[in-house]
């Protein structure tokens, strides 16, 4: 997964996801030590399969004339099996806080309820409520931190060592802790958290399934083919499909998607009404481009249980699908040989136009990491873009790391398509890049790579293969390597998964991108190769690092810290003098104070000549003076700005025609050509790059001109008249005669066309 | 027919013969921004479209009204003096930018001091004696005049559909931009009919809310008849020409009419549509090359 530079930018880009990306649960079980023994007598049949017993059990409860705490926790336990339940018990949870005003525990239920059914706002609102009346109660604090666990937000585990440290006995807080260690591969702790729940579950005769499933995810995260505890599960309930789902799910945080799904079709052949299981199959069958059965689980969770907003987004995005063009293209042959070919889904408006630059593209990618990381792909790659953004953000969904521009699932890989005009701070050409290169890492590996590995080799091939000039460092990160903020490589997986603090995950990215650059440079591209090796075997960073490198964890830790130390010290020192110099700059660039601009703007770029990113010094710099009226040397500014790796698409345009109108054909048409790996749906650029290239690259002229056609551009007759010329520079005159009927029949007066019929008909 | 009509018009004016011909003449007002953005694209809009009204008719015959001297008093005067000079042949064309609002029953465009409502603008327009009237007003909620100023010989383009759109406009900078684009010249003429201005708009602003991933917060609207043929700006400065060059253009203004009679039978003629097409065209390719032969580009 790529992160985009300017996070700030990207949010707006994934609305809702912070509520919605929470994977699906099932009603689970309530460990805390105040559930009425009534409702444990009905647990004890629920949690062991006895589901008719169980029903029974819960609805004498509801209808009894008791404890309103008591009827509420008996209606959402018969709600998980006809969903009309829940809303009785939403109302009979009010009334319960009406009649007592002051437990904390019926607050937090309620809450618990409210995140059953996916509304994590309320949820949280009642927690705080709860923590209010009891600031100890565990249970509360366990709320907060599953709901910013289901975020990937570093504050959850302060949540759960609060609530430990209130409660050393709390088994959810021992669980989720364990969950929380599993993601990030801390199997070790996870072992602990796990063994002390189940001692206290023991304890107190509770339903032990959910530790059985997680002890059975550590089996099979160690290597296990199979785990006795998902046996044990099943003898304890012959209807726990979350045995199976647990596991599952942790496999999808560590990206296998293929185990991940025949675990889930376990947990529903086990359980068919587990709702939560069925969407996560539905949605990893879609990482998979198992459409059809994909379509059939969702629907199937969604007729079970409507609240889950993931379920309900899947089903629509397949929906849009009928609006999609899927085309299958050949495999080339790569330097290995072989080639498995590439799939493009594409939405049908953008089909014609987006085709040839990304087939390019892919096939250059699969070329050169085929070569670097010695693996062919077996599969066709499937790459699709969404126009609509909400539409990806479902595709991402439930994945940790926000922000994300682009998706890998394998061979699968989504992404935001580019913004249509000149609005693009989104360089596809890198994110697909960076995306393709994830490919070859997870499949090299069967998807046992760490999570900062594959990023890290993403980010490197995004520097020194893709296809954009130079590192791209945003400068907070910058900020944050002056601090000393660099993970131990041992811990870099949790800079990405659980982040403790704002911009955590994109340090972490650049910090995966500068160690595997410093590998490649020290040690050679086989040390890469030979960390992925090690990785298929099932090692661990360390003990992958340690054989690729020939040196612990912890020298390397030293000798890349001195690496950083030694090539950023200059960066460092003028960081602080950078930012005065940004900051006046913008003061100076807000009040349209242009003349002022160029003082500070001049120092920044001496400050820090590659910084080309979100308030390049370069762009203020040709503003101001273009603003005076020197052309030249806002040209000569954003040649500079161009070289370094700036792609804004605005400057790119004028620095194209900069450069045209000064004579310099072949440097506007490579201008030109990188400009349609941030903006390939601006017309302009598909026009004038066309005309550039009439008498050097017809072939590749005509190319962009049907690409223009595609975009259906106001000017009708001028497409005509340029796809005239291409086909009679092609030496095509019948076809360029045609062409120019066309481009007359609209415009009749057209001059140039008129004359160039008159060429060719004389 | 419209194109007809406006061909007629356009020769009329080419040849600068005979008795005065018809005159098009400008009223831009850029009424009162508020905040400091807006004041400054309005005005931005407002001097960009005086330019390429002066480009198409010269000085004498743009008048413009902007910021703090669009005020009613300025407006009216300027309508007192439009009827003075004009005469039913001639043509006016009137362009509105700024803010406009709708509180259900009456429209007001917001100008410098007190506002002129719907009603009284329709009152003014009323006395203007040109008989071919072209109204665009790029505010807010100003659909809410789409019905009631239309009229005969009277084209009115609105930025909104209704007075409910209320947001600051962008119709009005794309407005702008089309009567400068060659890419909104698009049959070539090298002048930009109402209509041509209008699509070229009206699809950059539709464009431009999609490149920012928005709901689009306007919706712009177009009615009368008139807007084919209403010429509107000018790309190129208009020159006088000959006799001899006069009746060349006759020729290809007739070669222009069969092109345009001749597709309107293209189903009808199947494959031998081209040829016949192809034959007029190159006709009328050879009349132009005579004309730039004889005569300064225009």
């Amino acid at each position: 997964m790529r992160q985009g530079a300017q996070i700030h930018f990207l949010l707006p880009l994934i609305p809702g996801i912070a509520l919605v990306a929470a994977p699906a649960r099932a009603y689970e079980i309530d460990y805390s030590a105040d559930r009425a023994a009534e409702l444990r007598a009905c647990d004890a049949h629920y949690f062991r399969g006895r589901r008719a017993e169980a029903e029974n059990c819960f609805e004498a409860l509801l209808e009894a004339d008791g404890d309103p705490r008591i009827r509420a926790e008996a209606a959402w336990a018969l709600g998980d099996s006809n969903k009309a339940f829940i809303e009785t018990a939403n109302g009979i949870f009010r009334e319960a806080i009406v009649s007592y005003p002051e437990d904390a525990a019926a607050r937090t239920r309620w809450g618990l309820l409210f995140a059953y059914t996916r509304n994590a706002t309320e949820a949280k609102t009642l927690f705080d409520e709860a923590l209010s009346i009891d600031a100890d109660y565990a249970p509360a604090l366990v709320g907060l931190a599953d709901l910013a666990a289901e975020q990937f937000d570093g504050i959850a585990r302060g949540f759960v060592d609060e609530a430990l440290s209130n409660d050393p006995e709390s088994i959810g807080a021992q669980l989720l802790l364990a969950r929380m260690e599993l993601e990030v591969g801390n199997l070790d702790s996870a072992e602990v958290s796990i063994d002390r729940a189940l001692e206290l579950i023991e304890a107190r005769n509770l339903p032990p399934v959910e530790a059985y499933a997680l002890k059975a995810s550590l089996d099979l995260l160690r290597g296990a083919l199979e785990s006795p505890w998902i046996a044990r599960a099943l003898e304890y309930n012959p209807s726990y499909g979350d045995a199976y789902a647990i596991p599952a799910y942790i496999f999808v945080i560590t990206r296998r998607y293929r185990e991940a799904i025949d675990f889930y079709e376990h947990a529903v052949e086990v359980d068919p009404r587990n709702w939560s299981a069925r969407t996560e199959l539905g949605v990893n069958l879609l990482r998979e481009n198992r459409i059809d059965e994909a379509y059939d689980h969702l629907e199937t969770s969604y007729n079970l249980f409507g609240y889950d907003a993931q379920t309900r987004n899947s089903l629509i995005l397949i929906d849009s699908y009928e609006h999609f063009t899927v085309e299958l293209f050949d495999g080339m042959t790569t330097p290995r040989g072989g080639g498995a070919g590439v799939i493009l889904r594409l939405h049908e408006d953008e089909t014609a136009v987006l085709t040839p630059y990304l087939v390019e593209l892919i096939n250059r990618s699969i070329a050169t990491f085929s070569e670097r990381y010695a693996f062919t792909p077996e599969e066709p790659v499937i790459a699709e873009l969404y126009p609509v953004a909400a539409d990806f953000s479902v595709r991402t969904a439930g994945l940790p790391g926000i922000g994300l521009l682009g998706v890998t699932f394998g061979y699968l890989v989504a992404m935001n398509s580019p913004r249509p005009g000149l609005d693009g701070e989104f360089h596809w050409g890198t994110t697909l890049w960076h995306e393709m290169a994830h490919i070859f890492t997870l499949e090299a590996t069967d998807h046992l790579v760490p999570r900062w590995f594959s990023e890290g080799v993403s980010v490197y091939e995004e520097w020194s293969t893709g296809p954009l000039n130079g590192r791209h460092i945003p400068s907070h990160v910058l900020q944050a390597m002056a601090e000393d903020k660099f993970l131990p490589i041992a811990g870099l997986d949790e800079g990405f998964i659980r982040p403790t603090y704002e911009n955590q995950v994109i340090v972490s990215y650049m910090q995966a991108g500068l160690i595997c650059e410093y590998i490649a440079t020290q040690h050679g591209q086989q040390a890469l190769r030979t960390m992925l090796e090690h990785f298929r075997a099932g090692d661990d960073s360390v003990t992958a690092l340690e054989a690729a490198l020939g040196i612990t964890a912890a020298e390397f830790d030293e000798r890349f810290a001195a690496h950083i130390e030694a090539e950023f010290a200059p960066t460092f020192a003028n960081l602080d003098a950078w930012m005065e110099a940004q900051s006046a700059m913008l003061q100076h660039a807000n009040e349209s104070n242009w003349t002022e601009v160029r003082g500070p703007a001049e120092s920044s770029i001496a400050l820090l000549p590659f910084y080309v990113d979100e308030g390049s010094p370069y762009l203020y710099l040709a503003r101001a003076q273009r603003e005076a009226g020197d052309t030249a040397a806002a040209r000569a500014t954003l040649t500079a700005y161009y070289e370094q790796g700036g792609y804004a698409p605005e400057a790119l345009l004028q620095l194209a025609r900069w450069h045209l109108a000064a004579g310099e054909a072949a440097t506007a048409t490579r201008v030109f050509k990188d400009l349609l790996q941030v903006a390939p749906l601006e017309a302009a650029v598909h026009a004038e790059l066309g005309d550039l290239l009439l008498e050097t690259e017809p072939v590749e002229a005509l190319r962009e001109f049907e690409a223009l056609a595609a975009m259906s551009p106001h000017d009708e007759a001028g497409l005509k008249y340029r796809m005239a010329r291409a086909h009679l520079a092609l030496g095509d005159r019948d076809k360029a005669r045609e062409q120019l009927l066309y481009a007359l029949e609209i415009a009749p007066n057209f001059r140039e066309a008129q004359q160039l019929l008159l060429e060719i008909v004389r | 027919m419209r194109r007809g009509t406006c061909l007629a018009l356009a020769g009329a004016l080419a040849f600068g013969a005979g008795p005065a011909r018809a005159e098009l003449y400008y009223l831009i007002v850029g009424g009162l921004g508020g905040d400091p953005v807006y004041a400054e694209s309005f005005a931005e809009s407002t001097s960009a479209m005086a330019e390429a009204a002066r480009r198409t008719v010269g000085d004498t015959r743009v008048t413009v009204l902007s910021g703090e001297g669009a005020t009613r008093e300025a407006l009216e005067d300027a309508f007192a003096s439009l009827n003075r000079r004009l005469a039913a042949a001639d043509r006016l064309a009137i362009f509105l930018i700024g803010h406009g609002t709708y509180d259900g029953t009456d429209y007001k465009l917001n100008l410098t001091g007190p506002d002129i409502d719907g009603a009284a603008f329709a009152a003014l327009l009323e006395q203007v004696p040109a008989r071919n009237q072209l109204i665009v007003n790029a505010t807010s909620a100003s659909g809410a005049v789409l019905e009631t100023w239309a009229d005969d010989g009277r084209a009115v383009i609105t930025a909104t559909r209704s007075g409910r759109e209320r947001n600051a406009t962008r119709f009005a900078e794309y407005w702008a931009n089309a009567l400068s684009s060659a890419d909104a010249d698009v049959n070539k003429n090298g002048s930009l009919s109402a209509q041509e201005a209008y699509d070229y708009a009206s699809r950059s602003t539709v464009e431009s809310f999609e490149a920012d991933g928005q709901l689009a917060t306007e919706h712009s609207e177009i009615s009368g008849d008139i807007a084919q043929g209403f010429e509107v700006s000018r790309l190129t400065a208009r020159v006088t020409v000959s006799p001899a060059v006069a009746a060349l253009k006759e020729r290809a203004e007739d070669l222009e009419e069969q092109v345009a009679a001749l597709r309107l039978r293209r189903e009808e003629l199947g494959d031998a549509y081209l040829p016949q097409l192809q034959a007029l065209l190159v006709e009328l390719a050879e009349v132009q090359e005579q004309i730039d032969a004889a005569a300064p580009t225009q």
